[in-house]
């Protein structure tokens, strides 16, 4: 960190938060936000006389609370700049800290915070985690047993910089304990609060474990848990040997910490499942290794970088295996915990990863993007006629389109991902996505849909998700219906209901409309773009008269092959029962609203020529002779 | 899924006060493995009252008195059989009024009609597979028709002869013998002299308001009723049906104009070591006041 402080082209900024993120990769514009420090950066010289003259004391934050701070403080020695904060909050106005730092004149209570915007060329997101709190949990006591310490309580105690300098003692006397159970997945694989495994808290747990055995060799620790994971270089060996200390490890997750009143010594009921039954352990001190969380903030601050959170909360990345150190959004990168968790080594690898993806963008002039951009055909947008639309702005996951009333819709070509959703959405056919155009799309679904339409399922699947749930389901032989016809778009986003007209007024038996679980969206939103049309169109569909099933909107991720094959034949069994009569009867009498409905598409350029094309296409497919010199 | 922890083992108070054999993580194993005949066979399928004190601890949610009540099921089907005490019935007595029915916890009373000397009649039969021997029914029966072995009304009453001493006050303590979660406790309570006399029920619903009258009749100074707290009865609701019967006692203590202290109704938590000595002691010292 000091280095980090010393290096010419490193600029530190404590104490500082980000309002707002604007522009693209290369070309950000973040508004900082400098929180008043009510002193003056470049006067303070971190002497700290102005907290040894403050006569206010809070409780130390970053002492876990079990140790006071003054008014005026840094949050740690070792912080970097060292330069010391007034927390007004607590501040009694008496200026004798003023007074203190006399001629040096650091102390300004007239700042203000200070917001300014830098230009940036990418941003790397390493916010780290947070602590779950054990308090919620009324099983284990923490808050009502003075004895009972969470883990980071405990490294305050244990840590020769702490409040006790390093002597570990009972909060309830004072006393060195000599029986300490330490007890793992609190609050983690837990589905009542957080289903994850917080990855590092059984070596957490054994390194705390022979920490205080070599520190107090008479002591008698004991180590609850469900499974002990050592999956890392040298983690195992380390395990063994605090076995061979003479530390105890009892598979069994106590389900009560009950307190003797007049001792404050603990019960910790288990069971021993090596043993096979309950056993109740007396402990002077218990430490409960609670779950990693994700900070607090996070939702505030993925909504500023117009990032998306996975489940659980954590920001996520662009692919979960080959690109894990990318946010969906370019020149954004997560390096840390605030990923997933993880622990010393890895978060140490991400970040190195994270700053030389980084560089790549600084040291470049040009940055390319996959092709697959939206365009807009200026003539067509009616904005551009002086009529208020935006829609295609709003259905944007990434603000990469910019409307203004009397000019066409803009589209920033570095900030757009190809979700498609705005060209779906456009009422006026006035963008298109390059390589899947309407007419493109048009010329896929007549060709799949030339024969027998009334035999077969229509699948519309996104790229990232159901399209790999359908490859997944052929590679690993999942058998369904061989009347399945796909065609593969980029999100849900950009499946037009044009197109699924366009399927219905050819005689498609039934459409199948899939995409990626809400969470999993490669594009943030363009699920959310992708699902609200799928509901409108359900509806619709309800209100021709449509049998059920035969529109069937389902969300399947790449994993997920066993259920894109189950939806493929549960659909088969739909048309089946409704027999091919009923449904030719159906299709046929619904196709003059389709028509009607589809003409809208027809209106996009080169949708009508590609329609003669393909009219033609089918016979020359079929008529094909092969010519194998027989 | 469950991932064998352990924690409905350890929050279970059957392995600690009934059956050391008894498991529930072990049962799901046989469960998830199918293994049929020992899951059968094991005590857990026929000891669980489904209290449920396992499932809010339960890290991955799962309702596990509903899966073992399911394995009790297919015990029943395959022509196992219960080997709790039940409750039994004096059809000499039944009037077939049907309040034991309402009254269980588990529907294992229920009416049936039966010829006795040429003329139908009414009685109440007993499901010896679903009753788990709580006693409600037996504190709830207006004639004393049902009887479990060993805590019919005589047996209770029997045991609360206490010899008078001049100057110590004499204390009835019935307790629930799910209440005490720590064996210290309940040694606690036997150790108190000879005025304090502690007679366990299965359950604080299977007090009848009438043995606390009976025994302040007979010269005892108080009674403490000693259940589990709120939500943690062994037998679902027996604690809340004591708590209405205590709470009707004390208001007809109010209208009689007679001191409702003597009878006091305590509530003692899994996680209240040590609670029950001070509310003894306290009881001790009113009533000791009181005599004096």
């Amino acid at each position: 960190m000091v280095d980090a402080a010393r290096h010419p082209k490193i600029k530190i900024k404590t104490y500082t938060t980000i309002d707002r993120v604007e522009g693209y990769v290369g070309n950000f514009e973040v508004q900082l936000r400098e929180k008043a420090r009510y002193v003056r950066a470049d006067k303070c010289n971190g002497c700290g006389a102005c907290a040894r003259a403050c006569p206010i004391e809070v409780p130390n934050a970053f002492e876990m609370n079990i140790a006071p701070r003054k008014a005026a403080y840094v949050s740690m020695s070792q912080s970097v700049p060292l330069l010391y904060t007034i927390d007004l909050e607590a501040c009694i106005h008496c200026y004798k800290c003023v007074e203190a730092c006399g001629e040096l004149d650091a102390i300004d209570f007239s700042q203000e915070d200070k917001v300014s915007w830098e230009d940036i060329g990418a941003i790397i997101t390493a916010t780290g985690f947070s602590h779950f709190d054990p308090s919620v949990m009324p099983e284990y006591g923490y808050n009502r047993f003075p004895n009972v310490i969470t883990a980071m309580e405990m490294e305050r105690l244990n840590n020769a910089a702490g409040p006790t300098v390093g002597d570990l003692i009972r909060p309830s006397d004072g006393t060195n304990p000599k029986r300490v159970a330490i007890i793992n997945c609190v609050g983690s694989r837990d589905k009542r609060y957080n289903p994850w495994c917080s990855n590092f808290c059984c070596m957490y747990a054994i390194k705390n474990a022979v920490l205080l055995k070599q520190m107090y060799p008479d002591i008698d620790i004991s180590i609850y848990y469900i499974d002990i994971r050592t999956s890392g270089k040298g983690y195992e060996e380390f395990y063994n040997r605090a076995r061979e200390m003479g530390i105890r490890f009892i598979q069994g997750r106590p389900g009560l910490i009950t307190e003797d009143e007049t001792t404050h010594n603990l019960f910790v009921h288990s069971e021993d499942m090596t043993l096979g039954k309950v056993v109740e352990h007396e402990y002077d001190m218990v430490m409960l290794n609670q779950a990693a969380v994700p900070q607090p903030d996070a939702d505030n601050l993925s909504s500023v970088l117009n990032t998306v959170q996975s489940p659980g909360g954590w920001f996520m990345e662009y692919h979960p295996k080959l690109r894990p150190i990318d946010s969906p959004t370019d020149g954004i990168f997560l390096a840390g915990a605030c990923q997933g968790l993880k622990d010393i080594p890895s978060s140490v690898a991400a970040g190195s990863a994270a700053a030389s993806r980084a560089g790549r963008i600084l040291h470049s002039d040009k940055w390319e993007i996959e092709p697959i951009i939206a365009q807009v055909w200026d003539d067509r947008c009616i904005s551009a006629q002086g009529k208020q639309c935006g829609i295609c702005a709003k259905a944007c996951p990434y603000g990469a389109i910019e409307v203004e009333v009397g000019k066409a819709a803009k589209v920033f070509t570095a900030k757009c991902h190809g979700c498609g959703g705005c060209v779906a959405e456009c009422p006026h056919n006035a963008i298109t996505q390059m390589h899947f155009t309407d007419a493109q799309m048009l010329v896929q679904i007549r060709a799949l849909l030339a024969e027998k339409p009334e035999e077969k399922i229509f699948a519309f699947r996104c790229h990232w998700c159901s399209y790999g749930g359908a490859d997944l389901a052929g590679t690993s032989h999942f058998e369904y219906s061989s009347n399945e016809r796909g065609i593969r778009v980029m999100c849900s986003a950009r499946m037009d209901a044009d197109f699924i007209y366009e399927a219905f007024r050819l005689g498609a038996g039934a459409v199948l409309y899939s995409g990626c679980h809400p969470p999993d969206c490669s594009y943030i939103t363009g699920q959310r773009v992708g699902a609200a049309r799928a509901e409108r169109l359900q509806k619709t569909f309800e209100k021709m008269g449509m049998s059920p099933g035969r529109f069937r909107v389902e969300w399947i991720s790449a994993s997920e092959g066993d259920k894109y094959s189950r939806v493929i034949n549960e659909m088969q069994k739909t048309m089946d029962s409704l027999g091919k009569d009923k449904l030719k009867t159906e299709i046929d009498a619904l196709k003059p609203e389709m028509e009607k409905r589809a003409r809208r598409m027809y209106d996009a350029p080169g949708v009508t020529e590609a329609s003669n094309f393909s009219d033609q296409l089918p016979i020359t497919l079929t008529t094909l002779k092969v010519d194998d010199g027989k | 899924m469950c991932y064998s922890c352990g924690t409905c083992v350890s929050t279970c108070m059957i392995q600690q006060k009934l059956e050391p054999e008894y498991n529930p993580r072990r049962l799901l194993r046989m469960v998830m493995t199918d293994i049929r005949e020992e899951a059968f066979e094991s005590p857990t399928t026929w000891l669980c009252s489904a209290c449920d004190l396992c499932y809010p601890a339960c890290p991955q949610e799962i309702h596990i008195s509903g899966v073992i009540g399911a394995v009790k099921q297919l015990a029943v089907e395959a022509g196992y059989t219960s080997a709790l005490e039940t409750v039994v019935v004096d059809e000499a007595l039944c009037s077939g009024c049907g309040i034991c029915v309402m009254t269980c916890p588990y529907e294992a009373p229920h009416l049936i009609e039966k010829e006795v000397n040429g003329v139908m009649d009414r009685f109440s039969e007993v499901n010896a597979e679903k009753c788990m021997g709580c006693g409600m029914c037996v504190a709830a029966c207006p004639i004393g028709a049902i009887a479990r072995p060993g805590v019919s009304n005589e047996d209770v009453a029997s045991q609360m002869r206490i010899k008078p001493q001049k100057e110590n006050p004499s204390l009835v303590v019935f307790v629930c013998d799910w209440s005490l979660r720590v064996d210290e406790d309940m040694a606690l309570l036997e150790s108190y002299p000879e005025n304090v006399r502690v007679i366990h029920i299965p359950c604080s619903g299977r007090i009848d308001p009438q043995m606390a009258l009976m025994a302040l009749d007979s010269g005892i100074d108080g009674v403490m009723v000693c259940g589990c707290a709120p939500g943690e009865c062994h037998f679902k609701r027996g604690n809340y049906i004591s708590t209405c019967k205590m709470s009707l006692l004390d208001r007809m203590f109010g209208q009689m104009e007679l001191d409702g202290g003597r009878v006091r109704f305590v509530q003692i938590g899994t996680q209240d070591r040590g609670r029950i000595r001070h509310e003894v002691d306290n009881m001790l010292t009113a009533l000791y006041r009181e005599v004096a």
